[in-house]
């Protein structure tokens, strides 16, 4: 007996020791991903953007830093980014990798963004582009792929579940049910059952009510979308319906428009308008919600009374909803990169469907990959029939021809211009 | 106390020393980090100054260019043209820009351009609002870092404002002059300059907490912002720690990008109102702890070692401890026994000493009966001796101080003493003995004979000590060749079929005080020191003893020494041409006594029985040639020795010589053996100096002998001074002497010993044999006195104790007194002529 308890008290200083000794197992590399290069290599490799920050992909960094310790990679902003880029692409501080947009293809202005970009479809590279929803990546003319996208953007709004779930109704899924849920909660005391952000175009609650409607009303009209494209003046008819159906909307009584004019901008002054609590929805981007996390702990009143809430489709139609689907962040790859198969390798690295959900979690937009079912706050998106998803990249509608109706919309919504006024401008709109 | 209670306070005290450790320790890597933040704010303040001064310098180009542009009235170009004109940097620029439409121009062209000076910052929030430029001079305005639009490049710019003439208005009108540099210019020299800092970077801040300068760790556009996207907290506390950063010089811990606890330094940049200095940091490269890890490592290490040392040392010295308790308690209980034992062994000869000696004086007129008890007193006086030298011996062995007397000897006369000391023990228990020795032929050996008789009698009594009445006991003796130069192997082999021993007691038999224990050894003398006695004197003389054993069938110890050879051997030992006959039942004997005589010259038959024996006898006596000499064994079947030499002598021959051989006791047969006609007796075994003397004398030729005879003539005369207390010692001191012609006087105490030394003449003594204790002074005192005396032959007489005094430290104690020698009682004549023998010789002068 009296030799098991030496033993034991033996056995416990051992194992104290070797704990006091023991180091932190280092985390070993994610699965899935296979180095193709030499993994000591040296060299930097720099992504432009117009971030100020761009904190998800930082730690993307950290991870391919798991590979390749020795390559170091730095996100820089670049000022006025969208006209600054091609500039910045022939100095001397040329990125390696760097942002670009759909929109920016066929515009002469931005060319040198597209001239700098290398074939990303190039099956040398490797690059997994099947997991990425195919009506978000640019068509080109030459089927080359200079840029893919690694966050989505949609139209919706935020919806304060535990709201809903306290009051007893569901989140609508058809225009009849929004407006049915609208009269129920301001019944219940709640003045402004939708709310948006309306001082200026840009994502104001019009555009991000109208567009999804609009594009319903013209994917599976080529003729009126050339029409449309082509800023034909008689187009501006393919609008009405549009229209009418905004101003339906805002006669319904979902929103009280005076009280979204308070509302200062459309990014974080939505958000924590929204955290108040008191508004069961809000019209929004993707790229609001993207800033919703960080928020929450910048707001009181959300810090007070915590709720769980998520970005849904706004039911526009008696139909159902509306899936919009357009990419937003895309990556181009600096052909004339020094690093470029580093540069490349990193592609390789970041166009999986496990490390573009986990930079799009983690910078709160939405992922481009197939699967949404990993984020509860885009879930719902991933819920819509896929005959029900539309993207502006299918159905072929060009920017500037968009500008038109966000222009239009606003003008009929904010009371600046009737219906028929709208139309007979169609064309004339500048951003 | 109990080793439970040790264990656990030697742990506690364990781990209270590591938790000592662990404490200093970290208590030593908290002041050294503590330190270590110091030194990193420190550092960053440094480098506020050494920043401050660099943009200092640069800001002050800026303020030349405006107050010479202030100083002339220029246009827009003509401002830009003198800027070109004095620039010398390739890769800076300047910009003068109109604050009311965010455009103007650029000291060099737009990038791909050659001609292309117009630059807008329409589009970079940077320049709405001047007010933050201050006046020329008065302090450092700074742009953050933005791109600039002429080339793409991250740049920053120091800016004044300056006073332009516009010809379209021809006014005077406000501009700010910009003197651009790239971000990347800065980069090679804006880092701390210490190799330990290597991984710290800078930052500097606006009073909103924008960065106007920043390294790579510093994310985000806003400190704050940083701080708020890796680090938990709520706006009241991220406030105040705003207030704290913007407001004073310190440092925070917070989190990056990275998940690493980080250093933030900060103090505020003074040549800037609402700037700060920001120093970024990893902790772990401030937190210098890992060799006080490696302290506690080893210090724990180093004490688990130790316990686990103490434990095993403890356990071991536990375990002996535990040994030597059972063994003294083994030892005491054997010593028990032994005193028992030795109380009986004592007084059993004692018993017989003191009863026969009644006895012999009740009977002193019938001299058979008083000789009959006087040998029996004497042979119990030498069993008690022999039990008593026992004792000295092992006392001896155990001291370590058993030595080793080597001298000449006959190996012959070992063995005949061998088996004359065994013949009264063989005859009493009627056992079977037999006695081989073969190929003997280097006779005189050098060793310590006394050692050697006493290894061979000790094995060999126990023999017949432990075999049972009408058992058997061999023994053969042969030499062989040794490895060693001029040595001879001597083995020795007793068997018998005794009681035998058991392996229990075979692990045990060679210590001191064993004995079986078993109903039929207690019955048997004994004092358990023989075979110990034995195997240490077996080891002293270098050699090996063996045993193998079964209770109940007996047992075989085999010993075998080297032994060296003496320088003298006996030398050509030829018989005359002689016809020897020998007759013995026993093959081996025949056939060794052959080799013998033949080996001696002679001319050997052999014939194994008394009837064969007489029909070669006869067959020679009618062919008129009789053997030379006949030798014969006594115990043979059919008819034995005795009855064969009868009928030779009756029947064939009266005068032809016979020598009856035997390894039993000759007394008991002389008579017997004369009367049938036997002219001479020789015990077994055979030696071959034996037979050359025996065959020698029977056919009447002298033989060469180097044997000493025992002449004591030349003791006579001899004068001895005896200091003895007791008067029956000295009676039986001065008696013995005097039947070797050795005259004595009496000192009865050391005193008078010394007195008479004192004034005896010289040459009055050869010795003295000097008791030890005595009364007003002892014998170690009065050799002392002697040796102190002035005459120089009475201070060197040769002084020999005589003393009961007879354990080894007891010999040492006299020799160290200046004693020549030692004798124990109850003395032994032939020990003390030896001695005096010794002493005339010279061996005794000091």
């Amino acid at each position: 007996m009296k030799k098991i308890v030496y033993m034991l008290l033996a056995v416990v200083m051992i194992l104290g020791l070797s704990a006091c000794g023991s180091e932190q197992q280092e985390a070993a590399p994610e699965e899935g991903f296979s180095p193709s290069l030499d993994t000591s290599t040296e060299c930097q490799i720099t992504v432009a953007g117009g971030y100020d920050n761009f904190e998800a992909l930082e730690a993307e960094f950290d991870s391919f830093n798991e590979y390749y310790p020795n390559v170091e990679l730095m996100f820089t902003k670049v000022d006025d980014y969208n006209n600054m880029i091609g500039m910045v692409l022939d100095g001397n501080d040329a990125p390696d990798i760097y942002v670009n947009y759909s929109w920016m293809y066929g515009r002469e202005q931005y060319q040198s963004s597209i001239d700098h970009a290398e074939n990303l479809a190039d099956p040398a590279l490797g690059l997994d582009l099947d997991c990425i929803r195919s009506n978000i990546m640019l068509n080109t003319s030459d089927d080359t792929l200079p840029m893919v996208p690694v966050f989505a953007n949609t139209y919706g709004m935020l919806v304060n579940s535990s709201l809903f779930e306290k009051e007893g109704l569901s989140i609508p899924t058809t225009y009849e049910e929004l407006v049915e849920v609208c009269k129920v909660f301001r019944e219940k005391g709640y003045e402004n059952p939708m709310m948006g952000y309306s001082k200026e175009e840009t994502t104001s609650l019009f555009t991000l009510s109208a567009y999804p409607f609009f594009c319903e009303t013209m994917a599976d009209d080529a003729e009126a979308v050339n029409k449309f494209n082509a800023l034909d003046s008689s187009a501006g008819e393919y609008m009405r319906p549009t229209l009418e159906k905004e101003m339906q909307f805002l006669s319904d009584g979902c929103v009280n428009l005076d009280a979204c004019a308070e509302i200062e901008d459309n990014y974080e002054a939505v958000i924590l308008r929204f955290f108040e609590g008191d508004v069961p929805m809000m019209f929004c981007s993707g790229d609001t919600v993207s800033g919703t996390k960080k928020r929450e702990s910048q707001s009181e009143a959300f810090i007070a009374n915590p709720f769980e809430y998520a970005f849904v489709p706004v039911p526009m139609s008696d139909e159902g909803t509306t899936f919009l689907d357009m990419p937003n962040l895309q990556f181009s790859v600096n052909k004339d990169s020094a690093n470029l198969d580093m540069a490349n390798e990193f592609m390789r690295f970041l166009i999986t469907p496990q490390e573009l959900n986990e930079m799009a979690q983690n910078k709160g937009l939405m992922s481009p990959t197939k699967d949404l079912s990993f984020n509860s706050v885009y879930a719902a998106f991933g819920d819509v029939p896929e005959s029900r998803v539309l993207s502006p990249e299918v159905i072929g509608l060009t920017d500037d021809a968009v500008i038109q109706l966000r222009q239009a919309v606003y003008a009929v919504g904010t009371g600046e211009m009737t219906i028929d006024e709208a139309i007979d401008s169609f064309g004339t709109f500048t951003e | 106390m109990k080793k439970t209670v040790i264990i656990i306070v030697n742990v506690v005290i364990m781990v209270a020393i590591m938790s000592f450790v662990v404490l200093y320790s970290g208590s030593e890597s908290r002041d050294s980090y503590q330190r270590q933040i110091e030194h990193f704010e420190d550092s960053t303040v440094t480098m506020e100054q050494v920043t401050e001064n660099y943009l200092e310098s640069e800001q002050r180009i800026c303020d030349i260019w405006a107050r010479y542009i202030n100083n002339k009235t220029m246009t827009m170009e003509e401002a830009a043209d003198y800027i070109r004109a004095s620039h010398v940097l390739e890769n800076t620029s300047a910009h003068l820009i109109s604050p009311d439409t965010l455009t103007g121009l650029s000291t060099r062209p737009k990038q791909g351009t050659d001609d292309d000076y117009a630059v807008s910052y329409k589009k970079i929030d940077l320049l709405e609002d001047t007010s933050w430029i201050d006046r020329i001079g008065e302090s450092i305005n700074i742009t953050r870092a933005y791109t600039n639009p002429m080339n793409g490049e991250q740049s920053l710019a120091f800016c004044n404002t300056v006073e332009l003439y516009n010809p379209e208005s021809q006014k005077s009108e406000t501009a700010v002059l910009m003197r651009v540099i790239p971000i990347s210019m800065l980069e090679q020299k804006w880092v701390f300059p210490q190799t330990e800092l290597v991984n710290a970077e800078l930052a500097v801040i606006d009073a909103d907490g924008d960065y106007i300068l920043k390294g790579d760790s510093f994310k985000n556009s806003s400190l704050f912002e940083f701080y708020k996207s890796y680090n938990a907290t709520d706006p009241k506390s991220s406030t105040e720690l705003f207030n704290k950063i913007t407001s004073s010089t310190g440092s925070v811990p917070m989190i990056n990008s990275h998940k690493q606890e980080c250093i933030l330094a900060f103090t505020p940049v003074s040549a800037s109102v609402g700037w700060t200095m920001l120093g970024l940091m990893p902790a772990k490269d401030l937190d210098v702890d890992t060799e006080n890890w490696l302290l506690f490592g080893v210090v724990s290490a180093g004490l688990l070692i130790l316990f686990l040392f103490d434990l095993l040392c403890i356990l071991y010295f536990n375990k002996r401890l535990q040994i030597a308790a059972r063994e003294a308690e083994s030892a005491n209980k054997a010593k028990t026994d032994f005193l028992s034992t030795m109380s009986h062994d004592i007084r059993t000869p004692m018993n017989a000493i003191i009863g026969l000696t009644t006895i012999a004086e009740k009977n002193l007129g019938d001299v058979e009966s008083t000789g009959e008890s006087l040998r029996k007193i004497s042979l119990a006086s030498n069993h008690l001796l022999t039990l008593i030298n026992d004792i000295l011996d092992i006392s001896k062995v155990e001291s370590g101080k058993l030595k080793l007397s080597p001298l000449t000897f006959s190996i012959v006369e070992t063995v005949e003493n061998l088996v004359t000391v065994s013949q009264p023990m063989i005859k009493e228990k009627n056992i079977e003995f037999s006695f081989h020795t073969n190929q003997m032929e280097k006779e005189y050996l050098y060793t310590d004979q006394l050692r050697l008789n006493q290894i061979y009698i000790n094995i060999l009594s126990n023999a017949i000590k432990y075999t049972e009445p009408g058992g058997r006991v061999s023994v053969d003796l042969h030499q062989d060749k040794s490895d060693k130069p001029g040595y001879v192997r001597l083995t020795y082999v007793v068997a018998d079929t005794g009681i035998g021993m058991s392996p229990e007691f075979m692990e045990t038999m060679y210590q001191p005080f064993s004995r079986q224990i078993d109903s039929r050894v207690n019955s048997i003398q004994g004092t358990g020191l023989g075979l110990a006695i034995t195997k240490q004197m077996v080891d002293l003389l270098g050699g090996t003893i063996e045993c193998q054993s079964e209770r109940g069938k007996g047992t075989t110890f085999t010993i075998v020494l080297d032994i060296q050879e003496a320088d003298r051997q006996r030398e050509d030992m030829q018989l005359e041409s002689v016809d020897v006959l020998i007759v013995d039942d026993d093959e081996i004997m025949l056939q060794t006594t052959v080799d013998i005589l033949e080996s001696l010259g002679a001319s050997a038959e052999q014939a194994p029985s008394g009837l064969e024996a007489l029909g070669m006898i006869e067959h020679r006596h009618l062919s008129g040639k009789d053997y030379d000499a006949i030798i014969i064994d006594w115990k043979m079947p059919e008819i034995d020795g005795l009855e064969t030499i009868r009928r030779i002598r009756s029947e064939i021959d009266e005068t032809i010589p016979i020598l009856l051989i035997s390894a039993y006791d000759w007394s008991d047969i002389e008579d017997k053996a004369k009367a049938a006609g036997a002219n001479a007796f020789v015990s077994k075994p055979l030696f071959r100096s034996t037979l050359y003397d025996k065959i020698n004398d029977l056919i009447g030729v002298e033989s060469k002998s180097i044997e000493p005879e025992d002449d004591y003539s030349d003791l006579q005369g001899l004068h001895i001074l005896v200091a003895e207390d007791n008067d029956i010692n000295w009676e039986i001191i001065s008696a013995i002497l005097s039947m070797y012609g050795i005259t004595t006087d009496r000192a009865e105490n050391g005193r008078i010993c010394v007195d008479m030394m004192r004034t005896a003449a010289e040459g009055s003594y050869e010795l003295i044999f000097m008791d030890v204790q005595m009364p007003e002074m002892n014998g170690l005192d009065a050799t002392r006195e002697i040796r102190g005396l002035e005459d120089p032959w009475a201070s060197s007489i040769p002084i020999i104790a005589m003393t009961a005094d007879a354990f080894s430290e007891n010999v040492m104690e006299c020799l160290d007194a200046g004693m020549n020698g030692h004798i124990a009682k109850p003395v032994d004549i032939k020990i003390v002529i030896k001695e005096i023998r010794r002493i005339k010789d010279g061996g005794g002068q000091l």
